[in-house]
């Protein structure tokens, strides 16, 4: 039973001030066991707020990042599910699900994990699964202003994974979640 | 058979109830001390034939090894009696269809004998885990494993078991997403009852979870550092870390059913004696329920002794300092000079040594096997656990009265957290002349 907490796109301090209230209550340290952020965060200070809430902190480069050293593109093995994770903005057009699905397929991962759009996303297809947790801030992106804060945290259990998706609508924190399992050859 | 070799290893289970040899002249080469093994390997190397001397089945009628043997005048109490005599009574006692307990608690007073699976079936029948009559074993042992077995699936089962095992109840199937449509996207549901990780909910699942994550961390440690000397527990062998595993179970399922007391350090060395004991019985039919009965028997063994755990009791009538001045009170009864000389001359407050000896019931004190050998009298006697120890920790202080005596405070504490123990027997033959209402 392993928590992975997946958010990006804050944009702090360009767009956003500070992570809405409501979700930094829920992010208390000590739950969480790994976190993965797709990039954007903008400046250290988020990035020392990360790190304080779980040691374990994979970040990839967003545009916008202040520290150039994140890499574009990054793979872990949680648990059986290997997990991809990356920006999004290199890969064009932005969002589209067939081009991530592309790049699924060239990191070999089985759970996509990317940014950019500040729109949530959760789609399969027959590589795996790609997910957008969207933008923890509720920060505007390069397409629209219309933006919900979202994150998400993946419940990752033997080959099942639960995904967990925070977004704060109209004030309130809503949380839906959605499972899936991996067969044991791979995703169908 | 029935040959104790000098070897600390004994790998045959003596067909000691049957055997016609117990009512021969000759006596194993034991001599009145059981000899220790170091570190009793687990009794898992089951000889051929092994005689049912547990009743789980109704056992057959035994032939009572011959009445000669057991001529009431030879039994003495004094602890000196030959091994083969007190196995040989223990033979009888076990197997009649009802046991006499107040005899069994007479026999185990003077040493439960050394051999495989008696221990474990006499302390289960002085703890009140079996009852006396045979008959009933097999319907009471299936009552508490099952309710032990229950306990460990709804109590041990982590949130995302449980959310699962909430939603399949409330009728939500899983959907078999890998017979779904190769393309799509992914539909959400709801989550089942509001249930989710980071829930700050006073009753959500999750919060008590990571809110107990506390008492597992604690529960962990301490059961990584129990016994550091035994393989037993701290090898690192699968079977050490399965024992290990074991204790963490026993340990958490007592701390969420009692959420009085919780988890407090140095339950796991009041534990650790009786999973050893239970887990060495060579019966086959006890051996996938070791943990059960460890359980409910450690419940049993805690229960007169709780109070000594709990923190707000320590003041109170029941509590710990009160427990403390009883022994102080009984040393003074006993042995004025010694009592002054401790407590007002030297300063040696009690507390200072009495606390580990009351708390861990000895434990720590002496080696394993002393232990072990002291817990039948505290389970035995009819006296009960708690005065008993108190006798006994009396003893141990008039044992050594001379060095005290002689020693200042430096040199008595440091005697006294580390007892130097000549022999056993003489201890508690001397506890045992202690007995008598405390005035007042």
């Amino acid at each position: 039973m392993v928590l992975v907490l997946a958010l990006g796109d804050l944009h702090i301090p360009h767009r956003a001030p500070d992570l809405p209230a409501k979700f930094k209550s829920m992010l208390v340290p000590g739950k969480i066991q790994h976190i993965i952020c797709t990039g954007n965060l903008c400046i250290k200070e988020v990035h020392d707020y990360l790190k304080s809430l779980c040691p374990d902190l994979h970040i990839t480069r967003g545009e916008y990042d202040e520290d150039a050293r994140y890499p574009e593109t990054k793979t872990l093995t949680i648990g059986q599910f290997k997990l991809g994770l990356c920006h999004g903005h290199q890969v064009v057009p932005w969002g589209d699900l067939d081009s991530l699905a592309m790049l699924q397929r060239q990191l070999d991962v089985d759970i996509l994990v990317t940014g950019h759009t500040h729109q949530f996303k959760a789609y399969k297809h027959e590589g795996g699964v790609v997910i957008n947790p969207g933008s923890a801030t509720g920060a505007y992106s390069s397409i629209t202003y219309d933006v919900n804060p979202s994150f998400v945290l993946m419940d990752i259990d033997s080959l099942r994974v639960v995904v967990y998706v925070y977004e704060l609508i109209d004030g309130e924190v809503k949380v839906d979640k959605i499972d899936f399992k991996k067969t044991a050859t791979g995703h169908s | 058979m029935g040959e104790a070799d000098n070897k600390p290893q004994k790998k045959r289970v003596p067909d000691w109830l049957n055997n016609p040899m117990w009512s021969a002249p000759a006596p194993p080469a034991t001599s009145a001390t059981i000899i220790p093994p170091e570190d009793p390997p687990p009794r898992r190397v089951v000889p051929p034939p092994l005689p049912p001397p547990k009743p789980t089945p109704p056992p057959p009628p035994p032939p009572p090894p011959s009445t000669a043997r057991s001529d009431p005048s030879e039994e003495t109490s004094f602890s000196g009696a030959s091994q083969s005599h007190l196995i040989t009574e223990f033979g009888t006692a076990l197997s009649k269809k009802v046991v006499n307990v107040g005899e069994l608690q007479r026999l185990a007073c003077q040493g439960v004998p050394d051999l495989p699976g008696i221990r474990p079936t006499v302390w289960k029948l002085l703890l009140g885990y079996l009852p006396a009559d045979h008959a009933l074993w097999p319907y009471e042992l299936e009552k508490k494993r099952s309710q032990y077995n229950a306990f460990r699936e709804e109590l041990l089962a982590n949130p995302s078991e449980i959310t699962r095992r909430m939603e399949e109840k409330d009728g939500m199937n899983e959907k078999d997403l890998s017979s779904d449509e190769d393309k799509g996207f992914l539909s959400r549901s709801e989550i089942p009852h509001g249930e989710h990780p980071l829930s700050l909910g006073e009753t959500s699942v999750w919060n008590k979870y990571f809110q107990e994550s506390e008492i597992v961390e604690q529960i962990d440690r301490d059961v990584k550092r129990t016994h550091p000397e035994m393989e037993f527990f701290s090898g690192d062998t699968p079977f050490a870390k399965s024992n290990q595993e074991s204790l963490k179970r026993i340990l958490m399922i007592f701390a969420k059913l009692n959420p009085g007391i919780r988890y407090v350090q140095g339950m796991n060395e009041v534990l650790a004696p009786i999973f050893f004991v239970f887990k060495n019985d060579p019966d086959l039919n006890n051996e996938a329920h070791v943990e059960a009965d460890t359980f409910f028997c450690f419940v049993e063994v805690l229960s007169g002794f709780r109070d000594n755990f709990c923190k707000q009791l320590d003041n109170s009538i029941v509590g710990i300092r009160s427990t403390i001045s009883k022994l102080s009170q009984l040393l003074k009864k006993h042995d004025e000079e010694l009592w002054r000389h401790l407590e007002v001359t030297t300063k040696v407050n009690p507390q200072f040594y009495a606390f580990r000896w009351i708390t861990l019931l000895l434990t720590q004190e002496f080696n394993f096997t002393d232990c072990l050998r002291i817990w039948d009298t505290l389970l035995a006697d009819p006296e009960g656990p708690q005065e008993t120890l108190l006798r006994i920790c009396c003893a141990m202080l008039i044992l050594v009265r001379r060095r005290l005596l002689a020693g200042d405070f430096t040199a008595n504490l440091k005697l006294l957290q580390n007892y130097p123990l000549s022999n056993l027997d003489h201890l508690l033959h001397v506890a045992n002349k202690l007995r008598g209402a405390l005035p007042g």
